[in-house]
């Protein structure tokens, strides 16, 4: 029966997810990891805390605000230079190479060069975008070569021309890759953008998670460090599905 | 014996129509291919021609370079020496004026268009404008009309091969050109398959060249024959087909038809040492 394999397969994990959060409750209250593991349900007060609802909800319209912005122009950077790579094969190498190099430089490093460049509020935008801009490049400029060779056999003996190639055949095999990058592209343009943070943003949950740690507020940065994760999940969940019905659509 | 050619006269009147005129010359193509640093060579001065609105058929043992002079005549590949012409022209300007109908093996549908999309394909490449009534007929020309809306992953073997057919027809080609396009499917379908697929051929009378390894296929579709050798590919013999049109189930089960068929696979059977001296003549 359809029901009794789902549970099935659900219940192993459900079993060890909660185990996983009665473990952590349980060094939190009996505090033998020290002071700075608190007990779950400590953590999670903090953030149900009516008072600290606003500073909750203003840092992470802050950070998803940025880590979007940067989602977005990283995105359609990558979108582009991989089609320019795409249709002009003499752009192609140099323009890999370009996207490693500049993905090989860490998050870190890239921000200290950011704040000198621009405003300390755009740096968390910067770092994000520059790390979507990579695993999308990546992604469209594979999924543009993901035809298969009976394919373009097929549109070379049809005598079709350069843009209609692209259009009707390159275009929707890239779309499930593409798709699939972007996915893997959220949770890196939240960390992108919590780093950019560090580097002096006003608001933000990196800032939050920062001031939470040099001011020992331990529940409040595990607090911080949960929504994140939180917000991450629930984005990337989104995109799986929308990934699935773009895959059930092209392929 | 003749009857088929009265028939494509009747139907085709003109100065080019018949056999006398050659549409397709295949003339002395070698082809070579590098693999892993080893030269092998697919095809050895192979010289044939195609007249107009003729069946033709390339038989031969797996690897004989047969698909390899498909692909030389639809310019998906260039050969090593030698030239060919259709209609007097090079290869690439039957796919330029979108002339050129192909069905592959790997029947190469787009799994993300139904099977009036894929039909529909040639005509948005080529820019040609195309009525639904146009696609309609094309699909109940190959006997689809219930899985119109169908994708690709829906249907059976045998049923992709057909919109392929429908789709290398779509244009109304001067050339069509199949490459082992009932390879994959099982006998009987197989058999039903050939009997469709000359019945849509009779309604148009393309130039037709059939790449097949199956003998009783290439007696029951073709006008003529041609026999490739193994590695090295060369032309070992060329055979009339004298069966009438329409061919039918009784003509498959008629002495002569096995005879031929008996006596192709004899021939056949005697190329398969071929591969041993092929590599011999390498050097």
């Amino acid at each position: 029966m359809p029901s009794n394999r789902w549970i099935k397969n659900a219940l192993p994990g459900a079993l060890g997810i909660l185990l996983f959060l009665l473990i952590w409750e349980l060094l939190g209250r009996t505090g033998v990891l020290g002071l700075t593991w608190p007990p779950l349900t400590s953590v999670i007060a903090t953030l149900i805390d009516p008072s600290k609802t606003a500073l909750f909800l203003r840092a992470t319209s802050a950070s998803l605000t940025s880590a979007g912005t940067g989602y977005l122009a990283g995105g359609a950077l990558g979108l582009v230079a991989a089609l320019a790579g795409h249709l002009i094969p003499t752009l192609q190498e140099g323009l890999s190479r370009f996207a490693a190099v500049v993905n090989s430089v860490p998050p870190i490093a890239l921000a200290s060069v950011f704040l000198v460049l621009m405003t300390t509020e755009s740096t968390p935008t910067a770092v994000a975008a520059i790390k979507v801009f990579f695993i999308i490049f990546i992604a469209v400029q594979s999924g543009l070569r993901s035809a298969t060779p009976a394919q373009h056999d097929l549109f070379t003996s049809l005598g079709t021309g350069r843009f209609k190639r692209l259009w009707l055949l390159e275009v929707p095999t890239m779309l499930p890759v593409a798709m699939s990058g972007l996915k893997i592209a959220v949770p890196v343009a939240l960390i992108g953008a919590f780093v950019g943070e560090w580097f002096g943003a006003s608001r933000g949950l990196g800032v939050l998670i920062l001031n939470a740690m040099q001011n020992f507020q331990i529940s409040m940065l595990w607090s911080a460090v949960l929504l994140a994760t939180l917000v991450s999940l629930a984005v990337y969940f989104i995109l799986t599905m929308v990934e699935s019905i773009v895959r059930l659509r092209l392929t | 014996m003749n009857n088929h050619q009265i028939n494509q006269t009747q139907l085709s009147p003109g100065p080019l129509a018949g056999r006398g005129t050659s549409f397709i010359d295949f003339d002395q193509i070698s082809k070579s291919f590098e693999i892993d640093g080893q030269k092998v060579v697919a095809l050895e001065n192979v010289t044939f021609n195609l007249s107009e609105g003729e069946f033709a058929a390339i038989i031969g043992p797996s690897g004989c370079g047969k698909s390899t002079a498909l692909r030389i005549i639809a310019a998906l590949e260039e050969p090593t020496s030698g030239t060919v012409t259709i209609a007097g022209q090079p290869p690439t300007q039957q796919s330029t004026e979108h002339a050129l109908g192909v069905a592959f093996q790997d029947h190469a549908l787009l799994p993300w268009l139904n099977v009036a999309e894929n039909i529909e394909l040639p005509f948005r490449i080529s820019g040609r404008p195309v009525t639904a009534e146009r696609i309609d007929e094309l699909i109940s020309l190959v006997g689809l009309t219930e899985f119109k809306s169908a994708r690709p992953k829906q249907l059976s073997g045998g049923m992709r091969q057909r919109v392929s057919i429908a789709r290398a027809l779509a244009l109304s080609p001067q050339l069509l050109l199949l490459d082992e396009p009932f390879g994959s499917l099982d006998a009987v379908t197989r058999r039903r398959m050939n009997i469709e697929l000359q019945r849509i051929w009779s309604e148009f009378r393309p130039s037709t060249l059939l790449v097949t390894h199956a003998v009783e296929e290439a007696l029951f579709l073709a006008d003529r024959i041609f026999v490739l050798t193994g590695r090295p590919g060369r032309l070992l013999r060329e055979v009339d087909v004298p069966f009438e049109r329409p061919r039918t189930d009784d003509t498959m089960r008629s002495e002569f038809f096995h005879r031929m068929v008996d006596e192709m696979t004899a021939a056949l059977d005697s190329t398969e040492n071929a591969p041993q001296y092929a590599v011999e003549s390498l050097d």
